[in-house]
């Protein structure tokens, strides 16, 4: 039986979901908890016929909301555990994902959008954005990857496992459905070829020795009685994630420095918005492009420095405001103004948002 | 002259919606008579149905769900429309679009008639570069899951990133499992930026070359 399910350097057409399923195998990911719900479904399609190949294992559970606890209970016993859901799935998982920040249980989510509110389409948007990072009641300790391509959708769900694991926070890949069905060319690797290597797993409970004698004794709860320890274990929490935070953010950019107006997208809106920024390059407007990749914890001084001192921003996305929240959160006092160009539940092309932009320099 | 009777199976993203829809374009402007059915139990709204006007302003003779028809059916709207059951009863060439969700051909037995149809053939569509059908090994494999297929379709591509060397290798694998299978290749499908390749319209002795419109960019996905 073959043990590396990519071995060498892979240039594969593929769909998002199909991509994720094999990163997760690269990743080492052992087993997948999941229940079906379009458009994530292919995920547990390649998952169910590669995990035999590899001697991986998968439960289908009978909802999300025990596809996020077997997925939380698969990772207490130390083994590298994922699950993937989209639109009504990820509401249900919010329970288990608010006990995974709270126990710091290393779980891994593939979250694939699609519309609401409700059932609605079940073909794409972005307004799961809000939900994935400050879902559930708490504070939203969890890490939030926004994919934009299949090449992102392999890279960082490899990258999950590793974020996860070493700093033990809930960790979100966040595609969409048109990511999701969409086929693109991507190249599949070996993350040791990357020089990647995955952080080891560790057994919160059962682990070997006995406790208080051989090892520290573990104690896993999400249960508080009174108030005066449950804020000081959620005082903890916070700054053990403000510590790190800077370690995980990540943004990409271009044409910032003499650009007067910066236009911002996440997600496979990102793509429309880096093209429309070459696009108004080439027309002689002085565009630049920003895409925060970490949603939570939010690049938040990356923005600050690249809209500093401009004339406009402009915020484009599939929803109706979401990430336009988290940046009017992070740019407080900022007086350069925001501008909104929203399509909840509907896609953006690069030529809307040129038109968006000259209509606002006229 | 006898009937074209196809149905086109294949690995999830393949091409075979887009090798049917374009079968079912080039036997029309032959002048024959074409029905074209989208039978895909599983997500009937995301393929041929997006391009059914088109298709119908062609003249071909569309069996697909249309929007209104499953309006708010939402994801239960799997089920099979009464004149996919009997579409082998059109005059004419047929062309099956055999969603993945299908299982390959087993769900042929739902067409009435199929048993009687001495030209029906199954045909397998083959993306060497394909992750699950990139090696002979895998392709017979697929195959005896999902098949019996009568020929096989070359279709190796990687969507606006193809070279010819991708088709070419592409082909060779294919042919291996040809003959393995001892099924024929019935043809190469190539995206027509490469039509200028193949000038005698053929390759390898003879194997029809098919020179393919994308359609499906213009469907949901």
């Amino acid at each position: 039986m073959a043990t590396k399910p990519i071995e060498k350097d892979t240039h594969a057409f593929v769909t998002g979901n199909e991509v994720v399923a094999w990163a997760a195998l690269a990743a080492d990911a052992q087993i997948m908890y999941g229940y079906p719900i379009t458009p994530q479904n292919e995920i547990m399609h390649y998952w169910t016929r590669l995990a035999p190949k590899y001697d991986r294992k998968f439960l289908q559970t009978e909802d999300e909301l025990s596809a996020g606890f077997t997925t939380c209970g698969g990772v207490l016993t130390g083994t590298r555990s994922f699950t993937a859901t989209a639109g009504p799935g990820t509401i249900l998982m919010q329970e288990p994902i608010t006990m995974a920040e709270m126990m710091r249980i290393p779980i891994v989510v593939v979250v694939q959008q699609r519309g609401g509110p409700s059932t609605a389409t079940v073909i794409y948007s972005q307004q799961e954005a809000r939900m994935c990072c400050y879902g559930g009641n708490g504070e939203g300790f969890r890490v939030v990857y926004s994919s934009s391509s299949h090449q992102d959708l392999y890279d960082f769900t490899i990258k999950a496992f590793n974020t996860a694991w070493k700093y033990r926070f809930p960790t979100i890949v966040l595609g969409d459905g048109y990511q999701a069905k969409m086929r693109e060319a991507v190249t599949m690797y070996d993350p040791a070829s990357r020089g990647i290597s995955m952080v080891e797993t560790e057994q919160f409970l059962g682990a070997p020795g006995l406790p208080g004698t051989d090892r520290e004794p573990h104690f896993h709860k999400n249960t508080y009685n009174t108030e005066e320890e449950l804020l000081e274990v959620v005082n903890k929490l916070k700054e053990d994630y403000d510590a790190v935070r800077a370690e995980i953010e990540e943004h990409e950019c271009e044409y910032i420095d003499d650009a007067e107006i910066v236009i911002v997208g996440h997600g496979v809106v990102s793509r429309a918005v880096k093209e429309a920024v070459k696009l108004l390059r080439k027309e002689g407007y002085k565009a630049g492009y920003f895409r925060p990749i970490t949603l939570r914890p939010f690049p938040g001084t990356a923005l600050r420095k690249a809209v500093e001192g401009k004339k406009d921003i402009v915020v484009v996305e599939s929803a109706l405001g979401q990430l336009k929240q988290f940046m009017t959160e992070e740019l407080y006092g900022c007086t350069v103004p925001i501008t909104g160009y929203f399509k909840p539940g509907k896609g953006v092309s690069s030529a809307e948002i040129v038109e968006k932009v000259k209509s606002m320099t006229k | 002259m006898d009937r074209i009777v196809e149905a086109y199976i294949g690995e999830y993203a393949s091409g075979k919606s887009e090798n049917a829809v374009n079968r079912a374009v080039a036997l029309k402007k032959a002048g024959h008579d074409v029905t074209l059915v989208d039978l895909d139990l599983v997500e009937p709204v995301y393929t041929l149905r997006p391009l059914k006007a088109m298709l119908t302003d062609m003249g071909i003779n569309v069996i697909a769900w249309t929007t209104e028809e499953t309006l708010g059916l939402g994801e239960a709207g799997s089920v099979l429309h009464p004149a996919m059951r009997w579409a082998l009863r059109n005059k004419g060439d047929v062309i099956l679009d055999i969603g993945y969700g299908a299982r390959g051909s087993s769900i042929l037995n739902l067409l009435e008639g199929v048993e009687d149809e001495k030209n029906f053939r199954v045909i397998l569509v083959v993306n060497t570069l394909r992750p699950m059908t990139d090696t002979v090994e895998k392709i017979v494999e697929y195959h005896n899951e999902s098949g019996p297929a009568h020929g096989l379709i070359a279709n190796t591509h990687m969507g606006d990133d193809t070279e010819l060397s991708q088709i070419i290798q592409g082909y060779e694998i294919v042919k291996k499992v040809s003959q393995k299978l001892e099924i024929p290749v019935d043809a190469l499908a190539v995206d027509e930026r490469f039509a200028d390749a193949f000038p005698n319209g053929t390759w390898d002795h003879g194997v029809p070359v098919r020179v393919l419109k994308r359609f499906l960019p213009m469907g949901f996905w």
